[in-house]
Order: structure tokens, then C-alpha cells, then sequence
């Protein structure tokens, strides 16, 4: 589970091992990947939001 | 040479707010928004100046110190997870750091709310008109540059093509709205001083707004390609103290009360002949010429226009309902009345058009009402 939220949030850094990309490519379901990726890509929206309205106070 | 760059670099340098006045910056302006813009700038100016010297500096550094007359060697490796992942969280971070106080200062220049006086801004080809909302008083501001200029026949005036013959009035310390629409295509409403850039589109209504801090003249242009004339439309703004802005204001109220009487009575023909010249200079002579000799074929003549001389009813209804799919724009809500009249009167008897003809501001009204 670690490992999927690590891959996930490599993705959206835009930086990842070559090491990992093949241990990801190799194991673990797809849908996983998927799946967590929506959850994060909300979370990292909502923060966000959450950013833009502490700024305009 | 080389000293006086240095010398203008180290003024720069010195003092933020020398900067406006040379030139080479965007100005200070004369409102709280325009000022937080200004403010805004010169930290992510230097914000890049300081990302310019260190990534620049670094690299000049290797180049040199590492260089292949020295025998350097590259080193090859494939990647470098932490340094990846250094070099990308600092320009979130700094990015981050950037839109905090940027949208601050966005969310207030958006809120037009509370205003104290409501000004309709609507441009046209290629002049502005200018509404104070609820209170009876319109006008047109045209460019009052005279053509002879343009065309180099007469030296420059100090504000060439930056003058206006009606300035729109605004009173200083209170906070005014701005709708912001057009009636034929995209123009943009630009004063640098008041930080307001804002495009007025047909169909839609803009809104912007300033509280202006300081009184004086501000001057500004369209800033959206619109036509022929585009760089002969300029926005000029006189900002007043607001007791003087009062006085103004009630003034133009009783003169547009007035005007509004004279649609009921009857006009000489010299009287309409007189008003008919200055606004067939104002308005029509930027597409039909001075002397009514037009641009065919796009702009036609009207001097010894066999049509318009034949019949009136014709031409009045091609001033007051325009022409569709042609350049010749509506009137209607452009011009009152009296003006319409006495732009067809003077047409219908100048340059050689004797028609003899005298259209009279109530029969306008009427075939405006209808």
C-alpha cells in the first residue's frame, strides 16, 4: 500500500526511480494504481482550494 | 557609454519608486490596487533576478572551472533520485510563495462590490461613451487630436493622440464600478495609472472598478485591435475632489435636462446647421471625411449623394437604425434627439447639398420611440 501512495506521489513530482518503475511495473494490480491516483490528485485540488482561500483571507 | 549603463543599473537598483518615473517600469498609478500591483512586480522581478544569478552564475562557474582544457572529465551516471527531487520542490515552493500574495491582490481587484457611483463604459469605432448610472448624465468622448496633425501637415501637440474632447469625470476617494461592454467588436478600456485594463465585449458586460487616491489627468488608449481608427480612440480620465465632482456632476444633470427640452421646441436651421457641424466632426467624419467626400467603397460620400439628397425619410433612417451588414453604425442610443437632427440638417445643406431640408429634434424623438 506504502509503495502505491510512493509510486503515486513520484507521478505527480514528475520524479521517479528507474529501480521502482520496473518493481512497480512487474507487481501489484493496476486498478490500485488508478485508484489511488484520483484519491491524491482530489486531495492535492482541495489543498489547493484550501491554499487560494487562506491567501484571499 | 559603458558608466552611464552602469550608473542607470545602480539607480534602478537604489530606488523602486524613482523607477516609475523614467520611463523604463510600470508606474506606481494612483490607487491602492495599481500600487499592489506595482508592489507585486518589483518582488517577482527580483524574485527572477535572484533565480537569474544563481542558475546563470553556476552554470558560467562549471563551464569554466570545469572545462576540458583542464582535463575535466563528465561523469556519466543515469540519475540522481534527490537531486531530482530537489530541483523540483524549490520552484513549487517558490511558485507557492508567489501566488500567495497574488491572490490576494487578484480577489481585491475583482471586488467591485460597495460601490458609491456606477459608470457604463461602452466603446464603439471608434470613440468612447461614457454613462454615470442613475443619474440622467451620458456623453461621448472623442479623440480632439485635429487630422491635420496626423497626417504631419501641423507639429504635435504635448498629447498627441491622448486628448479627448469630454473627459469622463470621476471623483477622488470614492469607490466607483465600471460595466464595461461594446456595440460592434472587442475594444479594451487601458488607463496604466489606474490599473485597468479591461476588454469590453459586445453581449457581455465587464466589471472592473478604482478608488482613486490622487486628483489630476489620466490618460490611457484602447488596448484591443479594433478597426481603422483603433489607435485614435483614447480614454482620457479626470480624477476631482469630490465636492468639485458634486458640482460636476449636478451641472451636467441640468444641462442634459435642458437638452431634453429642446427636443420639444423648434430649431432655426442655423442653430441646427451650427450643432450639426461639430458633431458631423466629432462622430462621422473619422469614416465619411471632413468635407463628406468619404472613402468609397466601404465609407460612401454623402457631398452629392443622389439618394440622400432625394429623400430625407431615407436618410434619417440610415443615421438613427444604421446599416446592416456595412460599417454605418445605429445611432439611436448614441446620439439624443437634438444631435441626430442637427447632423442630418447640416448634411442635408453642406457642401453643396442645398436641399434646403430642416429635420427637427421632435420628429426624431418620434421615430425613435417607435
Amino acid at each position: 500500500m506504502w509503495s502505491v501512495v510512493k509510486s503515486v506521489l513520484a507521478a505527480l513530482l514528475g520524479v521517479q526511480s528507474n529501480q521502482k518503475r520496473e518493481e512497480d511495473f512487474s507487481s501489484g494490480r493496476p486498478a490500485a494504481y488508478f485508484v489511488t491516483g484520483v484519491v491524491i490528485t482530489l486531495l492535492f485540488v482541495l489543498m489547493l482550494v484550501f491554499l487560494a482561500m487562506f491567501a484571499a483571507r | 557609454m559603458r558608466s552611464r549603463w552602469w550608473l542607470m543599473a545602480v539607480s534602478l537598483a537604489a530606488s523602486g519608486s524613482q523607477a516609475q518615473t523614467n520611463g523604463w517600469n510600470m508606474p506606481v498609478g494612483v490607487t491602492d490596487v495599481s500600487s499592489d500591483i506595482y508592489g507585486l512586480h518589483m518582488t517577482i522581478f527580483w524574485i527572477c533576478v535572484v533565480i537569474g544569478l544563481v542558475v546563470f552564475g553556476a552554470m558560467f562557474y562549471s563551464l569554466f572551472r570545469y572545462r576540458h582544457s583542464k582535463g575535466a572529465k563528465a561523469a556519466h551516471f543515469h540519475e540522481h533520485t534527490s537531486v531530482e527531487v530537489l530541483w523540483t520542490a524549490i520552484p513549487i515552493l517558490i511558485l507557492v510563495g508567489m501566488a500567495v500574495p497574488a491572490t490576494a491582490t487578484l480577489k481585491n481587484m475583482y471586488d467591485s462590490s460597495d460601490a458609491e457611483l456606477d459608470v457604463m463604459i461602452t466603446g464603439q469605432q471608434w470613440r468612447w461613451r461614457y454613462e454615470y448610472l442613475g443619474e440622467d448624465v451620458a456623453f461621448t468622448s472623442n479623440m480632439s487630436t485635429p487630422r491635420t496633425q496626423i497626417s504631419g501637415e501641423e507639429t504635435r501637440g504635448e498629447h498627441y493622440l491622448l486628448e479627448v474632447d469630454e473627459p469622463l469625470v470621476l471623483p477622488i476617494n470614492r469607490k466607483v464600478r465600471f460595466l464595461m461592454t461594446s456595440d460592434d467588436v472587442i475594444h479594451s478600456w487601458w488607463v496604466p495609472d489606474l490599473a485597468v485594463k479591461q476588454d469590453t465585449i459586445p453581449g457581455f458586460i465587464n466589471e472592473n472598478w478604482v478608488k482613486i487616491n490622487e486628483p489630476g489627468i489620466y490618460r490611457g488608449q484602447c488596448a484591443e485591435l479594433c478597426g481603422i481608427d483603433h489607435g485614435f480612440m483614447p480614454v482620457v480620465v479626470h480624477a476631482v475632489e469630490e465636492e468639485e465632482f458634486d458640482g460636476w456632476l449636478a451641472e451636467r444633470k441640468e444641462a442634459a435636462e435642458q437638452e431634453a427640452m429642446g427636443v420639444d421646441r423648434e430649431w432655426a436651421m442655423d442653430e441646427l446647421v451650427e450643432r450639426g457641424e461639430s458633431v458631423y466632426q466629432s462622430i462621422c467624419s473619422s469614416c465619411h471625411q471632413a468635407e463628406g467626400q468619404g472613402s468609397p467603397p466601404a465609407f460612401p460620400a454623402l457631398a452629392n449623394n443622389e439618394q440622400l439628397i432625394n429623400d430625407v425619410d431615407w436618410h434619417l433612417d440610415r443615421v438613427v437604425n444604421g446599416v446592416s451588414g456595412a460599417a454605418m453604425p445605429a445611432f439611436r442610443s448614441t446620439l439624443n434627439p437634438v444631435e441626430i437632427a442637427a447632423v442630418v440638417t447640416y448634411t442635408r445643406n453642406a457642401w453643396g447639398n442645398d436641399t434646403g431640408d430642416v429635420v427637427q429634434p421632435s420628429a426624431v424623438a418620434e421615430l425613435i420611440a417607435q
